[in-house]
């Protein structure tokens, strides 16, 4: 297909469709809802060959894209933030169900306070639901990693749910080119979906049901565990498959720069683009700076991880999310996966910055590399970073005088 | 002197109230002790256990025992239980205290290498309750086997009776029950030894290598719970009375009753749980009752 | 709708059983009569949607008594469930993908607790969108499985876990009862029914009605709790019986929104009688009777028939209050 410009939103929508997907339960919220709109304007007239139900709240929504699948339809929802929240209890359900639905999330912040702009506490919150998860940089990756999606959940070695993450606002009502795949060669990639034990009348089975004993919950919680973690050689057959069919190539993360990096940036999502130019200016200033995405969540991609920052001077990992009493989420994992080589990185530099969708510079984005320059061999553990600009204070200072709170 | 109870019963027998008592008895006579009830999808009439620990040390175990010095098992159908297996893991030389009115040597569970001592509990309790409620007089059979003295049994059963809400005229009458069998019962010293046990543990891969959903296919597959074991009163239709109406089979909750070639009703006391509305709700009162076991 | 029924007394129960024996149920429970009964008359070709509550438990892996579907969704959302599974099914006969013969009834099955409490928005969201469903709420008036606490559906002058009875509070509960039959009929699903399984008839010929109309089929059944009513299991039905001689439990239905009374006592039992009979509500008649109680009980009851009376046209001989 020729390029257009597209928001993110658009992209996943486009994606649901051409992955012919058989149902699609919704409930609004800023700022996914171009995509429930965009869905149910085209199943009305008639391009798209959906059902399309608007639920009455994240919670039933998700509780009927898990029913939906179970009965063997492809099943496409996609929500954000507060209404991630609101389904939580039902994602763990869907996935110990087993059901391979496709989840958009638009990534939002968290409240309260109420706020409209992206960081990854929504879906990262879900990190341990069983539901794979795949994060974008692009819009062109939001449209890929939908069809991506479906074809690793609903393969029987995986079996399990996944979100494609976008960020609000910096994807979702950002336009740039995509190449969306034709139809044509979409169903060849993507087979239909055929589920081992659908909910039939002629063969019937019960699902969900109570496991009373500790050992048979394990039993089931230790092969959902395995089956995410057959999710990264399944991706990468997959990828391989789609780089033969649509000539974007994709893995379980990205290496930017990093042949001869002294300095990487381990970062995810939209703001992986600011990371990558604040690596060409170090570059430009002679510093062998790197950067590493983070694309697949779960299953986590540690050898990758491991096998890319082994041996570098310093990386630091941007966490666009916040555990509050431990910093945050992306840290320990990176971490981990790096703690039995011999030769990771001396310093490991934690970051938290763009909370809330708080902008970020390619400036604040150099002081990074400044700092894991600065924190040298041997040196205590590095201070967190928590980004925050001295303009920026001062502006916070004075809403909260105006709003007469001592800061 | 450290001493691990683990109480067998049905539901609705007592089994939890029962190592209650006995936790509250210990307690009072000066141990350290420790009590614990397992919770399942099981209700009124499936295998229940329950635990007391009592040590004049600190007890540093918790959860399910299993190993105990002392098994209490409230109802002789335990004993060849799959779900329930009463006598497994019970200490060589320990101690199985079984409610049955049949010899002990068929209710030792096969083990030779306990002591086995059988009691009538549930007459007592048909007689002096008028329900088979065993909590009091199986927690007495345990306190004075294990030498607890008798005003901090008494005190221990008191106590556990108010705070389940029983009303004064019951809690005189279990404390008469308990007394009874108390009284009959002497200590016993027990020496016991754990068994050889070793835990093997399997690798993940392996245990890995082919589980998938939690998927039942085999629906309708529940009688193999064999839930006549439950039943404590056993319906019997008369067929000579019998008007075939189908209004018990119509009220059976359990699917327990089904219609015989011959137009009859009939019913599968594998899976009859004894709730009698059968009974109950026979026009020409045509099914009778019988103890299970001929009491 | 259907007027005409198959069901002329309980010998034309259809014979074949759809739940096999073994569930892990407590001996002499409503809701699994209900269960069993609903499931004859539907026929086998069914998908249950289950939410938290004693029959959740019921179906524990890897036994299963339900020899059709089974589902078991969450407290909150099992119409939700019904909803994905009907849509799902929908679409896929729709595309070609699935033989008709294939299809299922859709049945929601929830306590009092989903029902009426945690559930309550997604059943009215399901009404509202017209799903074609069943729900049937075994209504044992209190969160059963967790061991009898009270929900929104426990009447007036029970004791539960949560509302005891004390020397400070002597009545238990006194909170009423909530009007889940009027709240779904202002949500105007085509078919409600209260059930009873002691009016077994009256039970199957419901279902039979119910299961002609397209949409929501919605019931309300009065399930016999010997656990945690407190009485003797044998005396299931016989309680059953009582709540609806005595007018506390009354059967009817609503047919496009219009109420109509499928039973009326001839002459009603004071409601002492019913009340009586359950540990639940011994508190109101020991150590000392509570007569004020009592009577406020019977007062709603009757003021209850005396106003169905008025706007049906029925004869009613109302106990004395």
């Amino acid at each position: 297909m020729k390029p257009e410009l597209m928001t993110g939103n658009r992209a996943a929508a486009s994606a649901a469709r051409l992955a012919r997907v058989d149902y699609v339960p919704a409930y609004p919220i800023t700022p996914q809802t171009e995509i429930i709109e965009t869905i149910a304007y085209w199943v009305r007239e008639g391009t798209m060959d959906s059902k399309f139900v608007q639920l009455e709240s994240e919670h039933s929504m998700m509780t009927a894209a898990g029913a939906a699948s179970l009965a063997g339809a492809r099943v496409f929802t996609a929500t954000s933030s507060q209404g991630l929240l609101y389904a939580m209890e039902m994602l763990y359900n869907v996935s110990g169900w087993r059901a391979p639905m496709v989840l958009a999330n638009v990534s939002r912040a968290l409240a309260a306070p109420i706020v409209l702009e992206p960081d990854h506490n929504d879906v990262l919150a879900a990190r341990d639901s069983g539901f794979l998860q795949f994060h974008s940089e692009t819009c062109q990756e939001v449209a890929d990693l939908v069809l991506l999606a479906y074809r690793v959940a609903e393969d029987r070695r995986v079996m399990l749910p996944a979100i494609v993450n976008l960020d609000g606002f910096y994807l979702s009502f950002t336009r740039e080119k995509v190449v969306l795949p034709e139809q044509a060669e979409v169903d060849v990639f993507l087979p239909p979906y055929d589920p081992p034990h659908p909910i039939r009348a002629t063969s019937p089975v019960a699902k969900g049901s109570a496991v009373m004993e500790g050992h048979l919950y394990s039993y089931f919680r230790y092969n959902m565990h395995a089956a995410a973690l057959r999710a990264k050689e399944v991706f990468n057959e997959a990828a391989r498959d789609y780089q033969g069919h649509f000539g974007r190539a994709y893995g379980p993360v990205d290496g930017y720069r990093l042949e001869d990096a002294d300095y990487v940036l381990t970062m995810s999502n939209s703001f992986t683009t600011l990371g990558r130019q604040a690596v060409n200016r170090m570059r430009e200033q002679g510093v062998k700076a790197g950067l590493l995405k983070l694309r697949m969540v779960r299953p986590f991609p540690s050898e990758e991880v491991a096998a890319l920052l082994r041996g570098r001077k310093a990386a630091a990992v941007f966490d666009q999310n916040l555990s509050p009493g431990m910093g945050g989420v992306f840290y320990p994992e990176v971490a981990a996966s790096l703690y039995h080589l011999k030769d990771r990185p001396e310093t490991l530099l934690p970051v938290v910055g763009g909370l809330g969708g708080k902008q970020l510079t390619a400036d604040e984005m150099c002081k990074v590399f400044e700092t894991m320059r600065a924190v040298g061999k041997g040196a205590a553990k590095p201070d967190p970073m928590f980004l925050m600009r001295a303009d920026e204070l001062a502006r916070a200072k004075k809403a909260l005088a105006t709003a007469g709170v001592q800061g | 002197m450290f001493l691990r109870v683990r109480f067998h019963g049905r539901g609705g027998q007592g089994a939890k109230t029962a190592s209650r008592i006995l936790g509250n008895a210990a307690f009072g006579d000066g141990y350290n002790a420790q009590d614990f009830p397992v919770y399942g999808a099981e209700r009124r009439g499936a295998p229940v256990t329950a635990f007391t620990r009592f040590s004049d040390s600190e007890i540093t175990e918790r959860g399910f025992i299993f190993s105990p010095d002392v098994v209490a098992v409230m109802d002789d159908s335990l004993v060849a239980d799959q779900s329930a297996n009463p006598f497994a893991g019970l200490r060589k030389g320990g101690l199985a205290i079984v409610n049955t009115t049949r010899p002990a040597a068929e209710v030792n569970g096969g083990r030779d290498d306990v002591t086995v001592l059988t009691l009538d509990l549930t007459r007592q309790a048909l007689d002096v309750l008028g329900k088979a409620v065993l909590s009091a007089s199986i927690a007495a059979a345990v306190a004075r086997s294990a030498g607890i003295s008798a005003e901090a049994f008494v005190d221990g059963l008191v106590d556990e009776l108010k705070e389940v809400g029983l009303s004064d005229d019951l809690i005189s009458k279990n404390v008469t029950m308990a007394e009874a069998v108390y009284d009959e019962l002497k200590p016993v010293k027990l020496r016991t030894e754990e068994l050889p046990a070793k835990a093997e543990l399997v690798p993940f891969t392996v245990v890995v290598s082919g589980g998938g959903s939690e998927d039942i296919v085999n629906t309708g597959n529940s009688a193999s719970r064999r839930t006549g074991n439950w039943r404590i009163t056993r319906p019997v239709i008369d067929y000579l009375k019998c008007t075939d109406c189908m209004i018990c089979y119509a009220y059976c909750p359990e699917s327990a009753m089904s219609v015989r070639a011959d137009g009859r009703v009939a019913i599968d006391y594998d899976n009859c749980k004894g709730c009698m509305i059968c009974q109950t709700e026979c026009p020409p009162r045509a099914i009778g009752s019988s103890t299970e076991d001929g009491r | 709708m259907s007027t005409t029924t198959k069901f002329r007394t309980l010998k034309d129960m259809p014979k074949e059983d759809y739940i096999a024996p073994g569930n892990t149920l407590c001996a002499g429970c409503g809701g699994a009569l209900a269960m069993r009964i609903f499931h004859k008359v539907l026929g086998p070709n069914l998908a249950w949607v289950n939410a938290a509550g004693c029959m959740t438990i019921a179906t524990s892996y890897p036994l299963a008594p339900l020899k059709s579907n089974w589902l078991y969704t969450a407290f909150a959302s099992a119409p939700a469930g019904a909803q994905g599974l009907r849509d799902g099914l929908d679409v896929l006969m729709a595309k070609g993908k699935l033989r008709r013969s294939e299809d299922l009834k859709v049945v929601v099955v929830t306590g009092d607790g989903a029902a009426y409490d945690i559930g309550f928005q997604s059943t009215a969201g399901a009404i509202q969108r017209g799903l074609d469903f069943y729900y049937l709420c075994y209504d044992n008036e209190a969160y059963g499985n967790t061991g009898f606490q009270m929900s929104s559906s426990t009447p007036y002058g029970s004791s539960s876990k949560t509302t005891p009875a004390t020397a400070a509070f002597p009545y238990g509960n006194t909170d009423t009862k909530k009007d889940l039959f009027e709240a779904w009929r202002a949500l105007k699903a085509p078919y409600i029914a209260t059930l009873s399984n002691s009016h077994g008839v009256d039970f199957l010929r419901k279902v039979e009605k119910g299961g002609t109309a397209k949409g929501p089929k919605l019931y309300i059944d009065f399930a016999a709790c010997p656990t945690g009513w407190g009485f003797d299991p044998k005396q299931s039905i016989e309680v059953e019986k009582l709540a609806v001689q005595t007018g506390a439990w009354p059967l009817k239905e609503a047919v496009d929104g219009v109420v109509k009374h499928t039973y009326v006592p001839g002459a009603f039992s004071p409601v002492r009688n019913y009340l009586r009979t359950q540990e639940r509500y011994e508190h109101l008649f020991k150590p000392v009777e509570r007569p004020e109680a009592i009577a406020t009980i019977q007062k709603s009851v009757n003021d209850y028939w005396a106003k169905a009376a008025a706007e049906e046209g029925l004869k009613v001989r109302l106990a004395e209050g």
